[in-house]
């Protein structure tokens, strides 16, 4: 009876209200930002006195905010690029190989998301002091590489490990290039697993805060490096702005994922 | 492929010979995190006992200092903190999604995932604005006549638990419903039926089935929470440090990689057996945060 939702009485309702009451909790940053963004106060007063697009306008008129989106952007797809690659031949190894540790190998792969971010930074910053890649792009390439692959290896490797490999040979059997069934009839098959681990490694990369931190430099740094910077001076409404247009990239992103889903279902 | 006659007199396939086959595969990545994660991390660690002289000075220093024991404990209290209130709310939320009509559940999801996938960022910068002084919530709880005078929200450990509670709730609601979700309905009909009352199933058949979902849902949050950075230095304030704002502060600021060496090991330390510990006892991987 407590894992029927009509049959539980009065409890029935509390469940209800907690649960609408979470889903208001986890919307209302989100709906106040995007709010707030449109709202003519500086102070961020809610509600506002009235609306404008002042703070957009603010935004693009500011080059540094065009340049740090346009190098976010830059590196997430550097990223999701050498992620995907990487973390596919990686998987081929992982799981149609047989070698000693294998399984301790792929641990040490997935350890980079389990690790806190920050001593990672930290590890990295001093690395690149050291080797001269401190705030440069192929600094912020590898870290942000680093963060990303254990995601992309994880959703490779179980979509491999759905695919029967007998598919595959046969393949082989019926003529085709070892190199070429693997193109043409395993990719397509996995190929979910690579659409959520470039997603994924998209993200990642994009929204990545910790590590930017330490592998920015005056000249070169990412949005949310910027947007971590001008917080830390003031609660300026142009923060608001930005804020709102990268939500509004996530749910662009989601609907994207969910269409993609379902396409690829069917 | 070579084979052998079994005693039947079929013919059988020869085992394999064990060697090792698709070792090239792995070897990009694994000198890739070789050189870019194992090395700086064990640099990092091995500078801790190394400077500015060889030996255990600085964890002397961090445990012999009252400034940063405070750091350790302000870490572990609003961790605790944060996995309590998280799981309280999570519970009954993941239980809701598991038994709810259609329509209501797929909105809530939705809800779960775009906040979970919405920038930290601006979801933190979101709970400054909103905590401050002439902020919306205390704006409310002002008019509701709850308080008199605005309260402290932000800027100190308060405000480093609603931040931190409302980023970690989908970690731990989204394990819980696939945990509640695979209950069989039916041992709650049988405890109904040998007499239990409601609060007698939910107590003694729903809670301690769901206790795995819930150990490791709060173990995960407990672990994410230690290690987070941005939320607790941005509504922490710079008199409520936490450990990994601490990391960053002898690195960067103070430029004593000894001594940050050494807090990194600590947080290393502590986050590694508590997933040896999850893995042992609950056998599963949860990706982390940051």
């Amino acid at each position: 009876m407590l894992l029927n939702f009509d049959r539980l009485g009065w409890w029935k309702y509390l469940l209800l209200a907690i649960t609408l009451l979470t889903a208001a909790f986890l919307l209302l940053p989100i709906v106040f930002i995007a709010a707030l963004s449109f709202g003519s106060s500086q102070w961020l007063i809610f509600p506002p006195p009235g609306w404008t697009f002042q703070w957009y306008s603010e935004l693009f008129a500011d080059p540094r905010w065009l340049e740090s989106a346009l190098t976010s952007f830059k590196i997430a797809v550097i990223v999701t690029v050498l992620s995907v690659l990487l973390g596919l031949v990686t998987s081929f190894g992982l799981v149609r190989g047989s070698f000693l540790f294998r399984d301790a190998l792929k641990a040490l792969f997935l350890t980079p998301m389990i690790l806190p971010v920050v001593v990672l930074a930290v590890a990295l910053y001093a690395f690149f002091l050291r080797i001269g890649l401190g705030g440069t792009l192929t600094g912020f390439v590898i870290s942000h590489l680093v963060l990303a692959l254990p995601f992309s290896i994880l959703s490779i490797s179980s979509a491999l490990e759905g695919f029967d490999k007998s598919i595959e040979d046969a393949a082989v059997l019926c003529g085709a290039a070892p190199l070429e069934a693997k193109i043409r009839v395993t990719l397509p098959a996995i190929s979910h697993g690579l659409f959520s681990a470039a997603v994924f490694s998209f993200l990642t990369s994009w929204d990545e805060v910790v590590v930017a931190i330490f592998m920015s430099s005056p000249t070169l740094q990412t949005l949310p490096v910027k947007v971590w910077a001008t917080l830390r001076q003031d609660l300026t409404p142009v923060v608001a702005a930005a804020s709102t247009l990268l939500i509004l990239l996530t749910i662009i992103l989601m609907a994207l994922v969910a269409v993609v889903r379902k396409v690829l279902k069917q | 492929m070579s084979t052998y006659s079994d005693a039947s007199g079929a013919i059988m396939p020869l085992p394999k010979a064990r060697r090792a086959t698709g070792f090239g595969g792995v070897v990009p990545a694994l000198a890739f995190v070789g050189i870019f994660f194992v090395v700086p991390v064990v640099v990092l660690l091995l500078r801790s006992v190394l400077e500015p002289v060889p030996g255990l000075g600085n964890y002397a220093q961090l445990i012999g200092s009252a400034t940063y024991l405070k750091i350790f404990a302000n870490t572990f209290i609003v961790s605790g903190f944060v996995t309590v209130i998280s799981l309280l709310i999570g519970f009954p939320v993941a239980w809701a999604l598991a038994i709810m009509p259609g329509r209501l559940t797929s909105v809530i999801f939705a809800i779960l995932l775009l906040s979970m996938w919405t920038n930290l960022l601006a979801r933190t910068y979101a709970w400054m604005v909103l905590l401050q002084r002439t902020g919306l919530i205390n704006k409310m709880l002002m008019g509701m006549g709850l308080v008199d005078q605005p309260l402290a929200l932000v800027n100190n450990l308060t405000g480093v638990t609603i931040g931190m509670t409302y980023i970690m709730l989908p970690f731990i609601i989204l394990p819980l419903y696939g945990v509640i979700k695979k209950i069989d309905p039916s041992t709650l009909q049988a405890a109904a039926l040998c007499g239990a009352n409601r609060w007698q199933c939910l107590t003694r058949v729903l809670l301690p089935l769901a206790m795995p979902g819930m150990a490791a849902g709060a173990l995960m949050v407990f672990v994410m929470s230690l290690g987070y950075f941005v939320t607790p230095s941005l509504l922490g304030g710079t008199a409520n440090m936490m450990l990994a704002e601490l990391i960053a502060q002898f690195v960067q600021s103070l430029v004593n990689w000894g001594m940050g060496g050494a807090a990194a090991l600590v947080l290393l330390v502590v986050t590694l057996s508590l997933y040896a510990a999850q893995l042992r006892f609950f056998g599963s991987q949860n990706p982390g945060g940051r």
